[in-house]
């Protein structure tokens, strides 16, 4: 690709990585600015000094030698945590740590081989979310197309009417709430399916048997999020389709006398895609955030679960920073991945 | 576009039609609630046990009876504040109070309890004494007690339970279970300890062993006969009450506070509709002022917004809205600044596109060669163009609101002192509602969310056609 391709590229690769510093810089301003920083660290250093007292006067008798010790204790471990500097010369260290992938260490959350590395915590959780999100995308993606495309050819019948009402209920249907009616029918009535978790308690053991079992407690969370696209992903991609099958080239083309399939392929659906295709991305990126409630739902173990968690429970800075920092760059990575898509399947891109 | 005709058009179409049906029934209930509730319903009722402690806990909509299968017990409230027999013995007297109930139902009542309020008197304090006439003549005393004395320095006349009645859960006490297991051994001889009658006490209140000695209902007539005995004629007592706790109530059930959820749901119209419109207002607002302004301005002015939309618009929200919330406090206020916040940039973008179109316009020219000040243009000969399709996005930004708004509280991120749907659903499904069964909880909540949010997506429907023609039907 010559310099046309690139440069369209790169504007958008600056301005989307301005995007992430930005949000960064903003999180940590909260942060730092309402004091929500330093009391969750006044905490950490608390509850460190509490566990260090009780293992103290277990040694030494004299309460004062005690509380000697643990002053000293005080400001060693603020001076490490840099809570004797105020915030605005603590937190643009965190920024610059967070931007080169140095997400820290958590506090009481552990990876499940005990590493408390966050960077180790996420990577465990983000291919479950990952695998939720993109398996939902994919059956979604297949029944769209499959669907539309069928019924931009019959614009106006019953099938179409049925689908566009379906489109609009299920658009102001929230996930969350469609996952909970799931598993009330299929879990709490029905029982022939698991309402949460990822595994079976006692887990199974073998790898086939592991996968499977996971497999088996997606089944819910993934329908749900199928269930919920599904209608308006049928309904955008017939309108897509249907404004491309209006156009003249088609009509052009079957004056021609090309036979039906041959326009469907090369003269409607090739220039509908680049929009098709920008609007599924759009939606993967969209239900990214959804996950966090999804995710709480069913109690899937995946990212957005975490970071409900962190917040919920006991507040983790350096949980929060990096959560954040990824949902954006997996936010903003989308996005570029479409314009980079774009080029490739748009031409018209290429000769601005 | 004339106002009136659109209005037509809108009703012209299937999605108009009833979408505007939804509406007007919303807007009227929602108009009935601001009416008719306290605007601090959250505090002072919903989050108030006190007011729900005579409520059945957890049970299904009375409605669900209609259904096959048992049938349900329904709430009854027996007061009486006149008592239906008074005997008197020289100044002292004894007023009964009967309160009677039908049994009719399958399974025992949930509870019942007996209060009582305003009781003044001179000198002694009155007694009283509550019991269980059953339909098969047998009696259970329920409850044997004295209004509490006077205490050190205080002057008759003695005021007892004026604000706070005298309420005592009959069928959690021991002695009720004691005195039921009793019952049962005198008139059927058979035997249940207290302790196994203690496990559903009202089963045995209002029930007979069977064959093989298990408890079925014992339908028919039952009354609960207080006698009060007063040491003085100017003694008083203003009311008796007792509840006997349903297995279904209301239209939409309890939780399992026995809080009313047709209350709460019905005070979360008004607050879902307002949180709707005003942060779609405020960000329509907000969007098309800008979006003009960029368009319009160009330069540097135009730079700086398009950027600033282009950041905003590429951040994952509902990540960020935790975020904020978590930080600053769940208020409702904020809440909807947030969401205004991270709402407003893809008008921006779109209504720039428009007014860069309607800049070179023929109308546009003419005003400007005429001398009119860009404001007078602005508002005159670029606005109005784009009002119809700002007033569109307007409706569909609604849902949006709602439906964000929702989920934050269903994280627990909502307001506390206002009890939205989010709320409740929240409340539900965090105590195990779904494990436990309790549909009635988590369904109407999410089905009043989807009503409200389609109904406004109806409209944008119905509105996009005739707003921009292109998407009409042929």
């Amino acid at each position: 690709m010559g310099p046309s391709l690139l440069r369209p590229i790169l504007v958008r690769a600056v301005s989307l990585g301005a995007v992430l510093v930005i949000v960064l810089f903003l999180l940590v301003l909260t942060l730092g600015a309402t004091g929500y920083s330093d009391n969750i660290l006044d905490a950490q250093v608390s509850e460190e000094l509490r566990a260090m007292r009780t293992g103290l006067s277990e040694t030494i008798t004299d309460p004062d030698a005690v509380e000697e010790v643990i002053e000293a204790q005080r400001a060693e471990l603020e001076a490490s945590y840099g809570l004797d500097r105020p915030w605005y010369e603590r937190l643009p260290a965190v920024v610059a740590r967070v931007l080169t992938f140095d997400l820290g260490e958590a506090r009481s959350i552990r990876a499940a081989d005990g590493s408390n590395s966050v960077a180790d915590i996420i990577l465990e959780r983000l291919p479950r979310t990952i695998l939720l999100l993109t398996t939902s995308m994919a059956i979604t993606a297949t029944i769209g197309l499959t669907v539309g495309v069928w019924l931009s050819t019959r614009p106006g019948s019953r099938a179409d009417r049925f689908v566009s009402y379906v489109a609009a209920i299920t658009n102001g249907l929230p996930a969350w709430w469609a996952g909970i009616l799931l598993i009330l029918i299929f879990s709490f009535w029905l029982r022939i399916l698991p309402s949460g978790g990822m595994y079976s308690t006692p887990p199974p053991q073998g790898a086939i048997a592991s996968t499977l079992d996971l497999m088996w407690h997606a089944l819910l969370p993934i329908l749900t999020l199928v269930l919920v696209s599904v209608g308006p992903s049928i309904y955008i991609i017939r309108t897509m389709t249907l404004n491309v099958a209006l156009q003249d080239h088609v009509t052009v083309a079957r004056a021609k006398g090309l036979p039906e399939a041959v326009i469907r392929r090369r003269h409607i659906l090739r220039v509908a895609a680049p929009p098709i295709v920008t609007g599924l991305i759009l939606g993967l990126a969209a239900t990214l955030g959804g996950s966090i409630l999804i995710e709480t739902v069913f109690a899937w173990e995946g990212m957005g679960q975490l970071y409900f968690k962190t917040f919920s429970g006991q507040p983790d800075e350096s949980i929060i920073i990096g959560l954040t920092f990824m949902f954006t760059l997996i936010y903003v990575g989308a996005r570029l991945i479409l314009e980079i898509l774009y080029v490739f399947l748009d031409p018209r891109v290429r000769y601005q | 576009m004339r106002r009136r005709s659109l209005l037509r058009q809108v009703l012209a179409s299937t999605p108009g039609k009833i979408g505007v049906t939804l509406a007007l029934i919303l807007g009227l209930v929602s108009l009935f609630v601001v009416v008719t509730f306290p605007l601090d319903f959250g505090p002072s009722r919903w989050s108030n046990p006190a007011v729900w402690a005579d409520y059945p806990k957890a049970v299904p909509p009375a409605w669900t009876d209609a259904l096959p299968g048992d049938k349900a017990v329904q709430h009854q409230v027996l007061d009486a504040s006149q008592p239906t027999e008074s005997t008197e013995r020289g100044a002292a007297r004894v007023d009964v109070y009967d309160l009677t109930l039908d049994y009719v139902a399958d399974e025992p009542p949930s509870f019942l309890s007996f209060s009582l309020g305003e009781v003044t008197y001179e000198e002694r304090p009155p007694s009283l004494s509550v019991t269980l006439l059953r339909p098969d003549e047998a009696t259970v005393p329920l409850l044997r007690t004295t209004i509490r004395g006077p205490r050190p320095g205080e002057k008759p006349p003695y005021e007892r339970h004026h604000q706070t009645p005298l309420r005592v859960l009959v069928t959690a006490e021991p002695e009720t279970a004691q005195a039921a297991s009793e019952m049962l051994a005198e008139t059927y001889d058979v035997d249940i300890p207290a302790s196994q009658v203690q496990d559903d006490t009202a089963a045995a209140l209002f029930g007979a062993p069977d064959a093989s000695g298990e408890l079925q209902p014992l339908h028919g007539q039952y009354t609960v006969q207080v006698r009060v005995a007063l040491a003085d004629p100017d003694d008083s007592l203003a009311w008796v009450r007792a509840v006997v706790g349903g297995t279904v109530f209301g239209l939409m059930g309890t939780d399992s506070s026995g809080r009313d959820l047709a209350e709460g749901l019905a005070f979360g119209l008004p607050l879902a509709l307002l949180i709707g419109i005003s942060a779609a207002t405020v960000s329509t607002f907000i969007g098309t002022g800008l979006g003009m302004l960029s368009g319009y301005k160009g330069g540097r002015t135009d730079l700086l917004i398009q950027r600033a939309a282009d950041v905003v618009n590429n951040v994952p929200l509902l990540p960020l809205l935790i975020f904020f919330v978590f930080v600053f406090g769940a208020q409702l206020p904020l809440i909807l600044l947030l969401l205004v916040a991270f709402s407003w940039p893809g008008l921006t973008i779109l209504v720039r596109s428009m007014v860069l179109g309607l800049n070179g316009s023929q109308e546009v020219e003419a005003a400007r060669a005429l001398g009119a000040s860009s404001r007078h243009i602005l508002v005159k000969h670029i606005f109005p163009h784009t009002a119809p399709y700002v007033f569109t996005q307007l409706i569909f930004f609604v849902p949006a609101i709602i439906l964000a708004e929702a989920g934050l509280s269903f994280l627990g991120l909502g307001d506390p002192s206002l009890p939205t749907w989010g709320q409740i659903l929240e409340d539900g499904f965090r105590t195990g509602a779904v494990f436990l069964g309790y549909w009635w909880w988590v369904v109407s909540p999410g089905l009043l969310i989807v009503i409200t949010a389609v109904t406004f997506m109806l409209l944008a429907l119905a509105m996009e056609p005739i707003v921009n023609p292109k998407l009409r039907r042929d």
